[in-house]
This record gives structure tokens, C-alpha cells and sequence, in this order.
């Protein structure tokens, strides 16, 4: 099954963020890129290093207009304790979706039902709201935060100039090249 | 002017299957097409386009080659010598608004051989509705398209905003490779070909239909 291109359906959670509470729907997403950022669950080992690697380029992801939003299946009171008990998690200023009803996980496919918990899947969105790149990783496979910045940065391109473009990178001396002939539609 | 015959009548660039090919293409010509160029003879690009030239210019009788030297450009004054070495299009005695930027070979060599084909009579042209919308095009617009000889998706592009420049006095068109003009890297920050650029200001990149490139001169 494809998600490239599907529309986020209707949803409403429960959030934390900065110290507070808050609630994240579809509109929110709408007229700004959005990463979504599934995890197994709060405190554990893995997911920290992993958030506190997204939260060094959230400055990044703001600048190119980019929101972060980091899920997992636990509740938003879970996230603020965690963000009281963790040095790492106490930095984190994107908001934190809470979803112990597994909406959200179920929507895009990562949620282990027998496990109650989320893939770890990310999730690039669109201003409209449709999906243009994911990957789903294994439990214990963790990400790269600044390759996501660059995959949110090469979407952002290709919807702005389209995919018709070749990379240019020009070395002095350079020969020219031998003409390959094709006049197929120029003509 | 600078003497042809001071010029290798042969070109690396185009091998004896090339011209063959070449040939079957120009004999379709029905009118003379002159190219004229201004070339600095001191420099290694302006020597391989002079020699390019005339080679290319061997293969129909109704093309004919002027060579200009740095020294003798202002009698070409309607060529932009920004950037040589520089080879413009004309019929007639006018120049058509189509023009080159350093050495069309690589993927290149299609635009080119594209819009000499097209200026001589043996184009297709273009619908009667995208004729009309081009007739109506007022403003006048210079098209500058940067590519790099590898990139495929450039010569389509470079066609389009010719075949515009041929069919609409007030647009000129100026193939750019890049890659011998590192000023002009540097100035727009191309990283990426095809890279147009209108009257010197708005950037687009990527691939576009003349229908695009109309439509994005009419906004």
C-alpha cells in the first residue's frame, strides 16, 4: 500500500508543547509543511537521542517553513512527565502529539496493535495536506534528523520548479561535451 | 572580420557520422541562414566554437559564417559580448534574437542544430491557438537560459524560448553554458540547469513547455 499523495484524514489530539496543552487537528496542518515523527513510546532509550536530534534542527525545519510534530501512542500527560523527568525531552520545543487511541498510527499504518505502539515512521506533508515522502523504520532502526531536513527541503523544491532539473556542478577545465543528437520534438 | 580559412576546417566536436546525420537534417533548409560570431582568438573555447562553426557551416550551401574578432564586435552591436564566444542567428541581414553562449555540443547541439533548422525553413512551427498567444505577447523579453551540455531537460527549454524569439520580434533568446562563465554562476547561484532567467531579474528552473514560457511572460 502507497501513501504518496494521500490526504491526511480528519483528526483531533491532544498535545504538549512548551509546558502546555494543547489540541492538533488537520487544519493545523494545512498552509505549512509538516513533519510527523512516530516513536514506540516515551521513556525509553532510543526515542530521546532521536527527538533530541530533531530538536538541534528545529530551528531548520521553522526556517523552511516546516512544522515538527513528534507521536506516540502514550497520552499527553505522559509527555509532560517525561519532559519533567528527561534532560533531553525538557529541551524539546515542537509540539508532542499524544495517541493512545492509535488514530493517528493506524491512519498511517505504523501502529503494532498486539504492542500498542507506533514504528518508527515519519511522515512529510504538504501544505495541502497530503503525504509526498515517508519512510518506516523497525523498532530498534533509529533516523536522521538533518536527512530529513534535506528530504523536506528536496520536496519543497520539486513542488516549487517541478521535477525537470538536472544538478550542475561545474569543474574548471572542464571539456566540452561530444554532441549526442536528438531532435525529437524540437524540431 | 576574421578570415575563415585561418580556421581548422574540422571540429572534434563533429565526427563523420555526425555530419552525416547533420546533413540529412540541413538538406530540409529552404532559406539562407548567416551566423555570425564574436570570437577571441586567443582563447581556447573561442577557437573550438570557430572551428565548430566552420565545420558546421560546410554542411549546407545555405548556410554562411562570419567571424568577428573582441577587436571588430561593434560591428555585430546587437550581440551581448558579456559572454564569449558568442554566435547570434540572422537572416536577411537582421539578427532573428537567437543567440549562443559558448560551445552548443553535448545535449546542446540539439537546440542548436534546432533552431537553425527552424530559421531555414525546416521546423514544423507551431499550432494556429499558440501562434496567436505568441503574436500577443507585447512586452519586450530577454530570455537568458543557462544549461550545462549534459543536462537533458535543457535543450527543450532552450528550443521553446527560441522558437518564441523566431516567431516574436520583441523577445530575444540566449543559450548560456554555464559552465565557461563562472560570474554568472556566482551572480544567480545556479545549482541546478536548466536556469531561466527573464530580463535579468525573475528565475525559473526546470523543465518548461513554450506553453509554460508563455504563459509565464504574460504574468
Amino acid at each position: 500500500m502507497n501513501l504518496i499523495n494521500r490526504e491526511v484524514e480528519d483528526f483531533c489530539v491532544q498535545a504538549y508543547q512548551n509546558g502546555k496543552f494543547m489540541e492538533v487537528d488537520k487544519e493545523s496542518l494545512l498552509g505549512h509543511w509538516s513533519v510527523f515523527f512516530f516513536y514506540p513510546a516515551d521513556f525509553t532509550f532510543v526515542c530521546p537521542t532521536e527527538l533530541g536530534d530533531l530538536m538541534d534542527f528545529y530551528e531548520e525545519f521553522k526556517k523552511i517553513g516546516c512544522e515538527v510534530y513528534s507521536i506516540s501512542e502514550d497520552t499527553h500527560f505522559v509527555h509532560k512527565a517525561w519532559a519533567d523527568a528527561s534532560d533531553t525531552i525538557a529541551k524539546v520545543r515542537y509540539p508532542m502529539l499524544g495517541d493512545p487511541a492509535g488514530v493517528l498510527a493506524r491512519q498511517f499504518g505504523v501502529l503494532v496493535e498486539e504492542e500498542g505502539q507506533a514504528l518508527r515512521g515519519t511522515f512529510v506533508i504538504n501544505p495541502e495536506g497530503k503525504v509526498k515522502v515517508y519512510e518506516v523504520h523497525d523498532m530498534g532502526i533509529g533516523r536522521n534528523a538533518q536527512e530529513l531536513l534535506r528530504k523536506v527541503q528536496a520536496a519543497q523544491f520539486v513542488e516549487a520548479h517541478g521535477d525537470q532539473v538536472c544538478p550542475a556542478k561545474w569543474k574548471p577545465g572542464e571539456e566540452t561535451l561530444t554532441p549526442s543528437l536528438d531532435l525529437v520534438g524540437l524540431l | 572580420m576574421v578570415d575563415n580559412a585561418s580556421v581548422p576546417s574540422q571540429s572534434p566536436l563533429l565526427d563523420e557520422a555526425l555530419q552525416g546525420q547533420l546533413k540529412q537534417i540541413l538538406a530540409k533548409i529552404k532559406e539562407p541562414v548567416d551566423i555570425r560570431a564574436v570570437v577571441d582568438m586567443e582563447d581556447k573555447n573561442s577557437q573550438e566554437m570557430a572551428a565548430f562553426l566552420r565545420a558546421f557551416c560546410s554542411l549546407s550551401g545555405y548556410l554562411r559564417l562570419e567571424l568577428y574578432g573582441v577587436e571588430e564586435a561593434s560591428q555585430v552591436p546587437e550581440l551581448d559580448t558579456t559572454w564569449l564566444p558568442v554566435t547570434g542567428l540572422y537572416q536577411g541581414g537582421a539578427y532573428q534574437r537567437v543567440a549562443f553562449h559558448g560551445i552548443p555540443g553535448g545535449k546542446e547541439i540539439n537546440s542548436f542544430v534546432a533552431a537553425v533548422a527552424n530559421l531555414g525553413g525546416a521546423g514544423k512551427g507551431v499550432n494556429f491557438l499558440l501562434k496567436k498567444k505568441i503574436d500577443k505577447l507585447q512586452k519586450e523579453a530577454n530570455l537568458k537560459i543557462c544549461v550545462s551540455l549534459s543536462c537533458h531537460h535543457c535543450p527543450g527549454v532552450v528550443a521553446a524560448c527560441q522558437k518564441l524569439a523566431l516567431l516574436n520580434p520583441k523577445i530575444e533568446a540566449q543559450m548560456i553554458d554555464a559552465r565557461l562563465y563562472p560570474d554568472l554562476v556566482e551572480r544567480y547561484q545556479i545549482e541546478r540547469v536548466p536556469f531561466l532567467i527573464v530580463n535579468g531579474q525573475d528565475t525559473y528552473m526546470g523543465n518548461k513547455t513554450i506553453e509554460d514560457i508563455v504563459e509565464l511572460l504574460n504574468n
